[in-house]
């Protein structure tokens, strides 16, 4: 039977999106007033009873027709303001938040007041931002045009709770285990065991309200069946206050309790369910077994949690909306993979996720595939399908490079294999790992530039590095190189010194009891997750952007110190004038030298050998929390501010320019040689850069899949992703005029999601210029 | 210095010239492929969908949307081939210049030689880049051209592929002598072949010569071990290939050697036109026609299977 998507799923849906976006300082008013209360309390009990009270006092509210309950504010996709993360540039762009290019928020102009009156005085030097500004500011902003340091006024977030273990003992069980704990701890613990308990004491009373909430709105009903509905929801939101989930109905309720509760603990990007078709199918199963749903119940189960991951959002300030675009809040899903065995999993949540993929295409949940060689043709044909819609979803992630690589990185077989993915691709294992995956941004093509240009910036003409020399004395591509290595030398080091400063400061200011009751070895050790309690802790660095480097080195070594076609002062000098009256050698530079992503072995290697030993300098060093640091390959929407930060380059490229999209893939344009070059380009990077993710885009047109033969030369093309040990990659199923016509008729394309990099986003949603960069990509016809 | 009428290609079993490399084709055969398109056609259909193909020398092009008018190619010109104009350069192709040099210096790759000679071992290696892909239903095709124009070198590249395990596909117009089929043809897997139009003179007119040695060469592979092998198709052009007659003929032709066999019709592909444009050449149509409508291809669909076509092919 043709499972259909329900008209209250339909009509919920279309009621969120004509919702508008507001800023909510709700929350920031009840953390404030906690805190002030309580000042000479440690922090992790201010956090936990500020929690506590959110929990108790914010507004809430029930749509009719909803299945699944629970919001952080009373309206949908709010921008909340999180005082603790940062005030100051809230102060700063309050006014300019309705206004701004990307990302826009409408503001009530009695908050504007508030805020100013009573929340901003009060944070002002305690923030996280403000802190972290005090610390290290200085030395944080004098390497940013080539390390960018992130996480300077947020919770990290970007991390898989254990959801079993939520599942299994709900905050009634929660609370008891650290009631147990905090007579036989030593001191130290015993706030953090007494934080637990003020949390979950929280959750509990949260679930409550919702309870009540929906029992009086039945008493109000008239209509029968919407009552028992709501009578029954109240019913398992009472349940879940004081038991373990039972049915699937429960169980799906609860994860997203557990979501709601993380967000509002530290209103955070990318807490991730991971493999919830793993997690939730023993509740599925017992109820399709005892006829308590079928699968038509269970779709609108998961519709309407799918809904549900598209009402939070993320406020950033206006530098992390152009870095972050379309606020994506990462909920990740991760379906297939492997099972404890090694063999190929998948069940009939894994379909059911799917086809709510294809019935939504909204931009949440970030759904992603586990392949493997032993993927199921169904599975995989299945997802292609929903490929083909169009949303950009499932992406495709690739066991046979990623576990060995984990491994590799001292992660233990069993959790490598159940690993799953935060956010946009960023990989992790589940339920016990502080990742810390955006870390840092570190741009090889800035660092380039200051090696080429004595440590001068092109745009600012400002000394930034040291001078290692300049290209016109580099007689020798060896010479360049040397050179080259000392200015990233000499960045890691001062990058990794304010990673600590970050590190630290997340410590002092956010410890996250909620969050460290659903991360392994926190509750046993009796140690908060930000202060290294987790079973793994990691932190990860971008590389960013390997096509650019390559493609500037090849133009360098061939064309330059080679044939000598062009002078290295005059290079040099074209550099600092944009090209200025430069456009043959400009064209030169694009035209006679091979780019990366072609499937051309030495072009391809060249930006690869500056990768590997980034990445094997950057393992001598140890991150705050006593784990390794390690690599990635992708720049969620960065590609474009990360390229307006880099002047001209010997790529051809102008000053200021967009860098290659993705991660991974090839600077647009510059990929003539079609698909499986691009593969074959994007294989050679070795799967120990990537082990924090890699990022692949690629764009197909709708025709290729009209027919059962392009499904199944898509089938194949991926079965040779998975042979070429490529972690990531994924799809944009649509026609440029679908683009085109979406900017010039915004609102009849509200729906209309695009993968944007690492996360699906609504196109109309995105800055005019992200747009265009979009439509310029490369896109593959059907050839 | 060489002119370009002068440089006539070696066909020997070692090297041969190539005007493409498509790697990731999928309408040529199953799976992933690399279509590998050989230059050089004994014939010279009027709507040829890669012109660039039918002339066996090398040729210099010029893409005029690429050129920023640098005039680095006028000051190279030592014989006059290359003039300025204030809408892009004029040139002519067959006046003797050093065009390789001139090539070179052109920063934009406007100008450009339309081929390339490969020796077997470099295309094998082009080939064999792909070798992932084959694993999963993919192969090469060969391709032009008609592919079988420079033979030795496509019977080389089809027995090298066979010795890997690699699927070999070929789309020819077996405008051929027939013992040269028959040596190729074990070493194929999939034999597409146009077979335009049915009437002689009609096809001596838009094809370039008589079909006589195609039948004759269709008429062998149909009733041999191969014919399962076999798709015939006829590309629609309209007016010309597209006519009731020409479809119910060769209909009947084909399906009267093996009943069983599988005919394609392809609709009327309207971006060639632009082909000709860069090439500087007429084209069949001034008014370029569109392709034709779902219920126009069923109808021709229709037709073949009322003149015994049991297999139609669509895509």
């Amino acid at each position: 039977m043709e499972l259909k998507q329900s008209s209250r799923i339909a009509i919920l849906k279309e009621k969120m999106l004509s919702q508008k976006r507001y800023v909510s300082i709700e929350q920031a008013k009840i953390i404030t007033d906690v805190y002030k209360r309580n000042e000479n309390k440690p922090m992790i009990l201010k956090r936990a009873l500020a929690l506590k009270e959110a929990l108790e006092y914010i507004e809430i509210g029930i749509e009719p027709e909803e299945q699944i309950v629970g919001n952080r504010t009373k309206g949908v996709r709010s921008g909340v303001v999180f005082p603790e993360g940062g005030c100051s540039w809230v102060d700063r762009e309050l006014e300019t938040l309705p206004k701004r290019p990307q990302d826009k928020f409408h503001v009530h102009p009695e908050d504007i007041q508030t805020f100013r009156e009573v929340i901003l005085p009060y944070w002002q030097g305690k923030s996280l931002e403000d802190v972290i500004a005090y610390r290290g500011g200085e030395q944080i902003t004098a390497i940013s045009k080539v390390a960018k340091i992130n996480q300077t006024d947020h919770a990290q977030g970007h991390i898989c709770p254990n959801c079993e273990t939520w599942l299994e003992k709900g905050p009634a069980i929660l609370k008891a285990e650290a009631l147990a704990k905090i007579d036989s701890a030593p001191a130290e613990q015993k706030d953090f065991y007494e934080s637990i308990v003020i949390v979950m004491d929280g959750a509990i009373m949260f679930m409550q309200r919702y309870r009540d909430l929906l029992k009086e709105t039945a008493s109000r009903a008239e209509n029968k069946g919407y009552r028992e509905d709501l009578l029954n929801l109240s019913g398992i939101c009472d349940r879940l206050s004081k038991y373990p989930a039972q049915s699937f109905h429960e169980a799906v309720q609860s994860v997203w309790f557990l979501f709601v509760i993380l967000q509002m603990e530290s209103n955070a990007s990318s807490f991730s369910p991971g493999r919830m078709d793993k997690f939730l199918y023993p509740y599925y199963r017992n109820d399709i077994d005892h006829h308590i749903i079928d699968d038509q119940q269970a779709l609108e189960l998961i519709e309407s949690i799918w809904l549900k991951f598209n009402q939070i959002v993320y406020l950033r300030n206006k530098s992390g909306a152009k870095y972050f675009a379309g606020f994506p809040i990462g909920f990740n899903i991760a379906i297939g993979g492997l099972d404890e065995k090694g063999e190929a999993y998948e069940n009939e949540l894994s379909y059911l996720f799917l086809k709510a993929q294809e019935h939504l295409g909204l931009p949440q949940p970030n759904l992603s595939l586990r392949l493997n060689h032993k993927t199921s043709d169904k599975l995989l044909k299945a997802s292609i399908h929903v490929v083909a819609k169009g949303s950009g979803m499932p992406q495709f992630f690739n066991d046979e490079c990623i576990v060995p690589g984990m491994i590799d990185l001292g992660i233990e077989k069993k959790d490598a294999m159940d690993y799953a993915i935060v956010g946009c691709v960023e990989l992790t294992t589940q339920g016990n790992n502080l990742g810390w995956s955006d870390s840092a941004m570190f741009n090889f093509n800035k660092a380039l530039e200051l090696t080429l240009n004595h440590g001068t910036c092109l745009i600012t003409n400002q000394k930034l590095a040291p001078d290692f020399g300049g290209l016109e004395i580099y007689d020798t591509y060896e010479a360049l190189e040397i050179a080259f290595e000392k200015t990233i030398d000499f960045y890691m080091e001062q990058m990794i010194a304010c990673c600590e400063i970050v590190e630290k400061a997340h410590i002092d200011i956010l410890p996250s009891p909620f969050l460290s009751s659903v991360i392994d070895n926190c509750m046993e050790k009796g140690v908060d997750v930000t202060a290294g309690g987790a079973k793994y802790n990691l932190n990860g660095i971008q590389m960013i952007q390997v096509a650019n480097l390559a493609d500037s080195l090849a133009a360098l070594k061939k064309l330059v110190y080679e044939e000598k076609r062009i002078q290295r002062k005059a290079l040099l000098n074209a550099l600092q004038t944009n090209f200025e009256n430069n456009e043959i050698m400009r064209q030169i530079l694009l035209n006679k030298v091979d780019k990366y992503g072609n499937d051309v072995e030495w072009v391809d290697t060249l930006g690869i050998t500056w990768a590997k030993k980034f990445r094997n300098k950057l393992r001598s060093f140890k991150n705050y929390r006593g784990g390794v640091y390690h690599t990635g390959m992708y720049t969620v929407s960065a590609h474009v501010p990360m390229g307006e930060n880099v002047g001209a380059s010997p790529d051809g490229r102008f000053s200021q320019t967009p860098l290659a999209d993705g991660g991974m893939s090839a600077v647009y344009g510059r990929d003539t040689k079609g698909p499986t070059a691009v593969f074959k380009s994007v294989s050679r990077i070795d799967n120990d850069l990537t082990t924090n993710g890699g990022l692949l885009n690629m764009k197909f047109l709708p025709t290729f899949f009209k027919h059962d033969t392009g499904i199944d030369k898509f089938s194949s093309f991926l079965r040779s992703f998975v042979d070429l040990k490529i972690p990531h990659v994924q799809f944009n199923v649509v026609c440029k005029e679908d683009l085109l016509a979406a900017q010039e008729h915004p609102e009849q394309y509200r729906s209309l999601t695009i993968r944007v990099a690492g996360y699906t986003a609504y196109f109309t949603e995105l800055a005019g210029e992200l747009q265009n960069e979009i439509i310029a990509r490369t896109s593959y016809e059907d050839i | 210095m060489k002119s370009l009428q002068e440089q006539v290609m070696k066909i020997s079993n070692k090297c041969g010239t190539v005007f493409d490399i498509k790697r990731f084709a999928t309408h040529d055969g199953e799976g992933i492929r690399t279509t590998i398109f050989l230059k050089g056609c004994p014939l010279n259909c009027v709507w040829c969908q890669n012109p660039e193909g039918i002339q066996k020398q090398r040729q210099v092009l010029y893409l005029k949307r690429k050129c920023i008018k640098c005039g680095l190619c006028v000051k190279a010109s030592t014989h006059g081939g290359i003039k300025m104009t204030s809408d892009g350069i004029l040139y002519e192709r067959n006046i003797e210049e050093d065009w390789d040099h001139i090539l070179y210096l052109c920063p934009t790759n406007a100008l450009h030689f339309d081929s390339r000679e490969y020796t077997l071992t470099e295309i094998m290696n082009e080939i064999a880049k792909d070798q992932v892909f084959y694993k999963h239903n993919g192969g090469v095709t060969l391709s032009g051209g008609e592919p079988l124009y420079q033979f030795d070198f496509a019977y080389a590249i089809a027995k090298e592929c066979k010795a890997k395990g690699i699927h070999v596909a070929i789309e020819t117009t077996l405008a051929i002598d027939k013992e040269k089929l028959q040596q190729i043809v074990p070493y194929l897997d999939q034999i597409y072949v146009d077979l335009k139009i049915m009437d002689d003179k009609q096809h001596r007119t838009y094809v370039g010569a008589g079909n006589k040695q195609i039948l004759a060469n269709i008429s062998y592979l149909l009733t041999s071990e191969y014919k399962d092998k076999v798709i015939i198709r006829t590309p629609l052009i309209p007016k010309l290939s597209a006519t009731k007659t020409n479809i119910k003929q060769i209909s009947k032709f084909i399906s009267n050697l093996d009943s069983e066999v599988r005919y394609e019709l392809l609709n009327y592909n309207p971006l060639a036109k632009a082909k000709y444009e860069y090439l500087n050449q007429p084209y069949c149509f001034d008014q370029n026609p569109d392709p034709f409508t779902q219920s126009e291809m069923e109808s021709y669909y229709e037709l073949a299977r009322s003149n015994g076509i049991k297999h139609i092919i669509v895509e």
